[in-house]
C-alpha cells in the first residue's frame, strides 16, 4: 500500500509541475518524474525474492523472480530516454527562435 | 502463411534503417529502394485478402503468428482478424499512395524524411496488428514520436511551437495508457489481449472503473476530441502537405482502431453502460463535433480549416460507434474509410495547390481554378464529398449516421451531424468561390495555365498524377459503395457477437 501512495504523490507531483510551471526544461523534467514514478512503482510492488529466472528441468516456477515487470519497464525506460531527447532537442531548436525558453514563447507573447 | 503478418511490419522497419545506409552508397538509388519496398508492403495486403477472403466473409478469420515460438501466455503475438485487416489493408495502400506522393513533393532532407515515415508505417501496422496490450503502448509512442519529428520536419519556429505541444500531450497520453496497462497487469497477471477479454470480467468494479477512465482519458487526448482538442490543429498544419494528409487522414483513424479494439473486444461494449459512460460520451464527441466545424468556419488558413473539419468528423465517428448499433457500427466504419480518403486527397491537392496560391490564406486562392483547372477539379471533389452531395463517399456514411442516431432515438443528435454538414457547407465552398473568381486587373489577361512549378518535372507528374489517382478512388467508391456492405457487416457482427 505504501507503494502505491508513493506513486500516486510521485506521479501527481510531476504532472502538477507541468501545469504550474512555465520553464520548458522544468516541463520536461516534470514528464520524466512521471515516468519515473510509475516506472519505480511497477518494480517495487511486483518484486518478491527469488533466484534469476531460468527456466530449465528442476527450476519451479514459484521460486524464480518475475521477469515480465522488468522486461517491461526496460521497455518503458528506452522510450521515457527518446522522449525526453527529443522534447530536448526542440527545446534547443525554440531557443534558436527566442531568447527565453518559457511557455509565453508558445503563446506569442515574447520573443 | 502467418509469416506474412510479420513481413507487414517487418519490410518497412528494415526499410527505414536501410534507407541511411542506401544514402551512404549512393542517393540515387533510394528511389528504387522506397518505390521497391511500398510495392513489397501492398503485394504482401493483397496476397493476405485473397488468401483469406473466404475465411474472412465467413467471419472465422483469426491469424496467429508467436514471436519466437513462445506462446501467448508468455510470449508475444501478432493477431489478424478481420477488424485489424481492414485497417491494415487501408493502411498499407494509403501510405503507399502517400509515399510515391512524397517522392515528388519533399525536396530536402529526403532520406531523414522516408526514414521517419517507414517507421510510422511500420508503427502503425503494428498497433493494428499486435495481439498484446503493451506492444500496443509501445508502438502507439513509437507513432508519437515519429510523427511529432516528422511535424518538425519545416524546422521553422511555428513548427517547432506546434511539435512541443503536440509531443507534450501525446507522452501525458501515453503515461495515461502505461498506468492502465500496469492496473491490468497487476490484476490478470496477463498482456495478452484475448486472455485479457476472457478475464476482464473478474476484475473487482472500481478498478475497472479506474482502468476504463485512464483508457479513455489517453485514447481522447491522442483522438483530439474536444477537451484535448487544441493541440491538434496547429500540428496537423504547420507540416508538409504529404505528412498532414498522413496525420488527419490516417493517423487519427489509428486511434480509433484502438478505441473500437479496447471498448468493444477487450472491455465489452456493456462495461461503458455498466459504469453509466455512454451517453455522456455520446454527447462529449458531438459537442466536440460541432466545436470542431465552428472552429473551421473562423479559420482562414486552409490547412487549419482541414483539420479542424477532421476534429469535428471523428468526434461524429466516436459519437457514432458508441450507439453500439448495427446500423451505427456499419456507418461509423463507413465514414471512416470515407473521411480517410477524402481527407488524404483534400491535403495532398492541397499540398500542390499551395505551389500555385503562395500562401494558406483564403484570400491567396483567387484564380487559382483558371491556373491549375485539373487539381483544383480534385479539390473540388474532395470538398463536395467531405460536405456529402450524393454520388461521393461522404453522403452514404452520413446517411448511415444520421438514420442510426433517429433509429435510436437521439433525433437532436441527427439535427446535429446535419448541421455540421451545412456549416462546412459554407466554410468549404469559400474556398472554390474564391478559386473561381478573379480579380479585376487579372480579368484583361487571360491568365494562362502555370507550367512547372516543383523544381523538375518528373516531381511534378508524380504528385498531379497520385492526386488523380486518389479522385479517382474516391469517386469509384462512391459509384461502387455496395462493395464495402458485405465485408464491413462481418466486422460488425464480429464487434456486436463478441
Amino acid at each position: 500500500m505504501f507503494y502505491h501512495f508513493i506513486f500516486i504523490l510521485l506521479f501527481m507531483l510531476g504532472l502538477y509541475t507541468i501545469l504550474v510551471q512555465d520553464n520548458l526544461i522544468k516541463l520536461v523534467i516534470g514528464l520524466t518524474i512521471m515516468e519515473a514514478a510509475i516506472f519505480l512503482w511497477v518494480i517495487a510492488t511486483n518484486y518478491r525474492g527469488g533466484i534469476i529466472p531460468i527456466l530449465q528441468p528442476g527450476v519451479i516456477e514459484a521460486d524464480v523472480v518475475n521477469p515480465i515487470p522488468h522486461a517491461l519497464i526496460l521497455t518503458g525506460i528506452v522510450i521515457g530516454a527518446s522522449t525526453t531527447a527529443l522534447l530536448l532537442t526542440l527545446v534547443i531548436e525554440i531557443n534558436k527562435f527566442a531568447t527565453v525558453i518559457t511557455l509565453d514563447v508558445l503563446k506569442g507573447l515574447r520573443d | 502463411m502467418e509469416l506474412n503478418i510479420l513481413l507487414l511490419i517487418l519490410i518497412p522497419l528494415v526499410t527505414a534503417f536501410l534507407i541511411p545506409l542506401v544514402d551512404i552508397i549512393n542517393v540515387k538509388i533510394r528511389r528504387f529502394v522506397i518505390i521497391s519496398s511500398v510495392l513489397a508492403e501492398v503485394l504482401v495486403s493483397l496476397f493476405i485478402i485473397i488468401s483469406q477472403y473466404n475465411l474472412f466473409l465467413a467471419g472465422k478469420l483469426d491469424l496467429r503468428y508467436y514471436l519466437g515460438g513462445w506462446s501467448s501466455m508468455l510470449g508475444i503475438t501478432l493477431a489478424l482478424d478481420s477488424l485489424s485487416l481492414i485497417f491494415s489493408i487501408l493502411i498499407s495502400f494509403s501510405l503507399a499512395l502517400i509515399i510515391i506522393y512524397s517522392i515528388g513533393f519533399i525536396g530536402h532532407h529526403e532520406g531523414k524524411y522516408y526514414a521517419l515515415i517507414f517507421l510510422i508505417l511500420a508503427a502503425m501496422q503494428g498497433t493494428v496488428l499486435t495481439g498484446d496490450i503493451f506492444n500496443l503502448h509501445i508502438f502507439i509512442e513509437l507513432i508519437t514520436i515519429t510523427s511529432a519529428a516528422l511535424v518538425a520536419f519545416k524546422r521553422n519556429r511555428e513548427g517547432i511551437e506546434a511539435t512541443l505541444k503536440y509531443i507534450i500531450y501525446g507522452v501525458i497520453g501515453g503515461l495515461f495508457f502505461l498506468v492502465a496497462v500496469f492496473l491490468i497487469y497487476f490484476n490478470l497477471g496477463s498482456l495478452n489481449i484475448g486472455i485479457i477479454a476472457s478475464n476482464f470480467a473478474q476484475i473487482n468494479i472500481k478498478m475497472k472503473t479506474t482502468i476504463i477512465a485512464l483508457f479513455l482519458t489517453s485514447i481522447l487526448i491522442k483522438m483530439g476530441i474536444f477537451p484535448f482538442h487544441f493541440w491538434l490543429p496547429k500540428a496537423h498544419s504547420v507540416c508538409p502537405s504529404s505528412v498532414s494528409a498522413l496525420l488527419s487522414g490516417v493517423l487519427l483513424k489509428i486511434y480509433l482502431y484502438v478505441f473500437i479494439r479496447l471498448f468493444w473486444d477487450i472491455f465489452g461494449f456493456g462495461l461503458l453502460k455498466e459504469v453509466g459512460l455512454d451517453y455522456f460520451m455520446i454527447y462529449l464527441a458531438l459537442f466536440s463535433s460541432i466545436i470542431g466545424h465552428i472552429l473551421a468556419l473562423q479559420a482562414d488558413d486552409v490547412k487549419k480549416m482541414l483539420a479542424y473539419s477532421s476534429i469535428g468528423h471523428v468526434g461524429m465517428i466516436v459519437g457514432v460507434l458508441l450507439l453500439n448499433t448495427p446500423t451505427a457500427l456499419y456507418g461509423g466504419l463507413l465514414h471512416t474509410i470515407s473521411h480517410l480518403l477524402l481527407k488524404t486527397t483534400l491535403f495532398l491537392t492541397v499540398g500542390y495547390l499551395i505551389q500555385y496560391t503562395n500562401g494558406h490564406h483564403v484570400a491567396d486562392f483567387h484564380g487559382v481554378a483558371y491556373r491549375n483547372p485539373g487539381i483544383f477539379i480534385a479539390f473540388t471533389l474532395g470538398i463536395l464529398g467531405m460536405i456529402g452531395i450524393p454520388p461521393l463517399p461522404g453522403f452514404y456514411s452520413k446517411w448511415y449516421i444520421v438514420q442510426a442516431f433517429i433509429e435510436s432515438g437521439f433525433v437532436l443528435a441527427g439535427v446535429l451531424v446535419i448541421g455540421g454538414s451545412i456549416i462546412s457547407l459554407f466554410y468549404y465552398l469559400r474556398f472554390i468561390y474564391r478559386g473561381y473568381s478573379l480579380l479585376d486587373y487579372e480579368k484583361k489577361i487571360k491568365p494562362q495555365r502555370v507550367g512547372v512549378v516543383l523544381s523538375a518535372f518528373y516531381r511534378e507528374r508524380i504528385v498531379t498524377d497520385v492526386s488523380y489517382v486518389m479522385t479517382s478512388l474516391v469517386v469509384f467508391s462512391g459509384l461502387f459503395i455496395w462493395l464495402f456492405k458485405q465485408p464491413l457487416m462481418v466486422v460488425v457482427w464480429a464487434l456486436i457477437g463478441g
